[in-house]
Parts: structure tokens; sequence; C-alpha cells
């Protein structure tokens, strides 16, 4: 089975989205919530810098806005929020998994594994960046399921559906650059609403149990 | 012009000669890091002349096992260089004797001897070190298996050469996502199989923190002497497999002439030196691992090397 080399676009973009999926299993790794949110701010970013590289090579002037907009939101203010309410708790280390970190990789990468070769199925075609970084994205957004399934705090739970959402933004960078700008708007804001509610969410679980992790919750109580 | 052949032997004669000096070179610069003086840089074959010329004594008890050791790994970690791309850009008549996984039984079968020969020994730390060398390299295998895969798919063959020369074809294929996981993958598999931190401290006596280097606390003499310098090869050999296949496979020479194969010598010293400063910043950055987080690190690779597969696979890598 021999190879051809895709050109040098192609192959700069599909790096840029591996590094999506690299920093998404960085998240599923690290024990530190704080570092926890600035991987999620550094995959923002890379996201953010993806959009600029679309926009600029294949004359998509919308992009531009979209990636101004996520670079505020998502790499500045919502981090920034998060850092206060992690701050603002005494929990510094994520509740550690309910299974080890190695055996934590390998689910994630059975279940990116599977996001990768099922994308494959469906067909898509795109005009501005490599089909192969769709599956990036569907593997990005089932590792950001596991992490909010495995990890049991609720700061880690958050930024997987953070991250969920970047994996969403560069699987609507792939299928459709050109949507409508005030959708893309719409997805961008529709995070703000999600960040508030789990800010809340945050807020309240901490009163209630004193700790940030979700084990409490299990607990039945009459 | 040099015959072939010659240059296939002059390949195993630059990693073996140049070795120590790796070595030294390393110690060196992490010496200056850390603001000390350090060794000399040709301090490792004074150590060596100094060993050989030291009487030898084994434990009682142990077999011709244990002395047959030493020799029996050197020389497989010595014939490494006859099938990997070390100072030509084309195969060399031995060249296509074996494969990436050739080279891989080559490397295996010293570890296995020098393990057999510790447990030989009878000698507790001895073995601990065996044992815990054999146990973190076997879980380190999947990473070179999957990296041998990436190879696969990216040439259609699993010879050195055959990716050396695709890393050379294009400047898309060194920015490649399958190129550059393989390529820290086997980075940090390098990192494991050569005692460097995070996986174990490869300059101090304390013999908790060692992997393999407590493999040989029972040898002496000419024997240790041996032992050491085909540790240091064993280094050579995974230097020149990341640096001449996946980093720079450049400066090597195009044909037999003795003026491009001595630039092809100075052109490796200068890219070991340069993976050994890299190194030699790693050891002093980070602390060891605990023995229980090395799967961790390991984890990571493997994460790596079977992602460069899957984006192979899928056409993204």
């Amino acid at each position: 089975m021999s190879h051809t080399v895709p050109g040098f676009y192609d192959a700069a973009t599909n790096a840029v989205a591996v590094l999506v999926l690299l920093i998404e299993f960085g998240m599923l790794r690290q024990a530190l919530l704080r570092d926890q949110v600035r991987l999620y701010a550094a995959q923002s970013l890379v996201i953010s810098v993806l959009a600029l590289v679309v926009a600029a090579s294949r004359a998509v002037p919308e992009l531009y806005a979209v990636a101004g907009f996520s670079f505020v939101l998502k790499v500045v203010a919502v981090p920034w929020a998060l850092r206060r309410l992690v701050r603002g708790t005494n929990g510094e280390i994520a509740g550690s998994g309910r299974f080890g970190l190695a055996t934590q990789v390998l689910l994630a990468l059975v279940a990116g594994g599977f996001g990768f070769f099922v994308s494959g199925a469906f067909g898509i075609s795109s005009t501005v960046l490599p089909e192969s970084a769709f599956g990036m994205s569907v593997a990005v957004f089932l590792v950001g399921f596991v992490m909010m399934v495995i990890r049991s705090d609720v700061i880690s739970q958050s930024v997987g559906f953070f991250s969920l959402e970047n994996g969403v933004s560069l699987a609507a960078l792939v299928i459709a650059a050109g949507l409508p700008f005030i959708l893309e708007l719409v997805f961008l804001f529709d995070l703000l609403v999600a960040a508030v509610v789990f800010g809340v969410l945050i807020r309240v679980h901490h009163r209630s149990t004193a700790s940030l992790s979700t084990r409490p919750l299990t607990r039945l109580r009459g | 012009m040099l015959a072939p052949g010659a240059v296939n032997a002059l390949q195993v004669i630059t990693v073996v000669a140049i070795a120590p000096g790796v070595s030294g070179w390393i110690s060196q610069f992490e010496a200056r890091l850390q603001g000390r003086c350090g060794p000399r840089i040709l301090q490792p074959y004074y150590d060596l002349g100094k060993l050989f010329r030291k009487e030898s004594l084994a434990p009682e008890g142990a077999s011709w096992v244990f002395l047959a050791a030493p020799g029996v790994a050197f020389v497989a970690y010595a014939l490494v260089p006859l099938l990997i791309p070390v100072l030509t850009s084309y195969g060399l008549p031995l060249g296509y004797q074996g494969d990436i996984l050739g080279g891989g039984f080559l490397l295996s079968l010293g570890a296995f001897v020098v393990a057999v020969a510790a447990a030989d020994t009878g000698a507790p730390y001895a073995q601990i070190g065996a044992s815990r060398a054999i146990t973190f390299a076997a879980i380190g295998e999947p990473v070179v298996l999957f990296i041998t895969f990436a190879v696969a798919i990216v040439t259609g063959t699993d010879l050195p050469y055959a990716e050396a020369a695709a890393t050379r074809a294009s400047a898309a294929q060194l920015i490649r996502p399958g190129h550059i996981l393989a390529g820290i993958a086997l980075f940090m598999v390098l990192l494991a199989e050569t005692d460097r931190i995070p996986v174990a401290t490869h300059s101090s006596t304390i013999e908790l923190g060692m992997l393999g280097e407590a493999r040989e606390f029972e040898h002496s003499g000419p024997y240790l002497a041996v032992l050491k310098w085909g540790g240091q090869v064993k280094q050579v050999v995974f230097f020149v497999l990341l640096l001449n296949l996946f980093v720079v496979p450049w400066g090597l020479a195009t044909d037999g002439n003795l003026v491009s194969v001595v630039i092809a010598i100075v052109t490796l010293v200068a890219k070991c030196a340069g993976l050994g400063v890299v190194i030699a910043v790693i050891d002093c950055g980070f602390g060891k691992l605990r023995l229980f987080k090395i799967t961790e690190f390991v984890s990571a690779a493997f994460l790596l090397s079977v992602l460069a597969v899957f984006t192979l696979l899928i056409g993204a890598g």
C-alpha cells in the first residue's frame, strides 16, 4: 500500500487539526484544573488561528469575524471566568477519573479511533479544508464525551463540554466554512449561555457539597 | 572512491567510535547547564581505557552466560548500524539484510542477554534492574510496532532507507501529522530505552532510581567496559534512527566518494551533538517519574503512535 503525499496546505491544516485533537487528549490527562483550563484556552486559540488561515487562503471573509469572536470569547472570556471559579474554590487537583490514566487514554483512543473511521462513511467533501479534518473533529468531540463521562469533578466536565464545542467549530470549518455568518455567531453565543449555566451550576454545587467532585451526588438522600 | 562494503563497515566503525564521545558530550553539557564544570567530553574513553586495564571478577556460581553476555550484547548493538542509513542515503550491500523489525530484534537480543546475565549473578540489585528494564521495554514495544506501521503506510515497506528517502523527498512530508506524531513517539521511546529522564536517572548512583544501569552492577573490568560501551552504541543507534529517518536525513553521502563520506561523518557527529543538547536540557528540566507513573509516559507515546497510524489511514497523514 503506497501513499500519496498531500500538498503543503493540506498537510499544514491537517497538522493543526491533529494539534486540536492532541490538546483534547492533553486535557483528558491533565490533573491540575488550572492547567486544564489553560489547555482549553490553547485549543480555542488553535481553532481561531485555523479559522484565520482558512479565511486568508481560501478567501472566506466572514471567517475573519468568526476568528475574532471566537478568540475573544473562547480564549479570553470563558477561560477567565473558569479560572475565577477555580480560584474561588479550594479544589486544585481534578477528582481523578474512575480509571487509571493509562486506561483512560486507551478508552479515549478507542472512542477517537471510532470517530476517525466512522466519519469517513459520511462522504463529506469540502472546498476549504481536507476532508480528513472532519474525522479529526468527530474524534475531538468523542474524546470530549469520554472526558465528561470519566472525570468526576464539575470543572473537568464543563471544560469537556466547552471543548466539545471546539470540536463542533472544527467540523463547521470543514463542512460549512461558507455557513451564513449569523449561524456561526449563534453557535458562539450558545457557548456563552452554556458558560453562564455551568458557572451557576458549579457555584451551587460547590456551596451545597463543599467540593468540586460529583461523587457526593451518588449518595442517596432521604 | 570507497567500495560499498568498506562504507558499510565504516558505518559500524563510526557508530562504535563516536558512541562514548556522544555520552561524554551530553554529560558535559548537562553539567554546564547545572553550573558545574563537568567531566571532559573524552572522559568516557578514559573510563573505558581504565576498565580495560583492570582485572575482572565474577560472582561465585556465575556461569559462562555471565561472561559471554557483554560481548554478545555489544555485537548485537554494533550490527544494527549495518541495516540503517548512518552515512549514506542509498542502500549498502548489507543494508537490506534486515528491516526495522530486524534491527529491533538485534536490540532486543542485546537487552535479553544482559538481563539473563544479571539474573545469573543472583545479586538483588542487578536482578531488580533487569526485571524493570525488561518490563518497561515490553510496555514500550507496542509503540515501536505502531511506529513501524506508520513507516510502512508511508513507504510501502519497512526498510529504514525507504523512510529516510520519503522524509527527504518533500517539505510537505516533514509537516505531515502522521510523520510528526511518529517522530515524537520515537523520541519518547528513545528517552525510555536510553535510560534518560523522565524515565530513569542516567548518572546517579542511587540504585532505586535506575532501570537499565543497575543491570551491570556485578560486572567488572573489561567485561564492564564492553557492557558500558555497548550501552553507548545502543544510544547512538537510537539517535541515528530518530535523526536520519525522521528529523534531519540530510548531509548523507550519495555515493562512495571519500570526501562526501567524511562530510557525512562530520554531519552525523554534529547532528548527534544537537540531539544531545536537547536530551541534556530535558535531563535538567524535568524530574524522574515515579516508577508507577512510567506507564503513563509510555501511554502518551502509545497515543501518539496510534494517532499517527490513524491519521495516515484516513488520509490525513
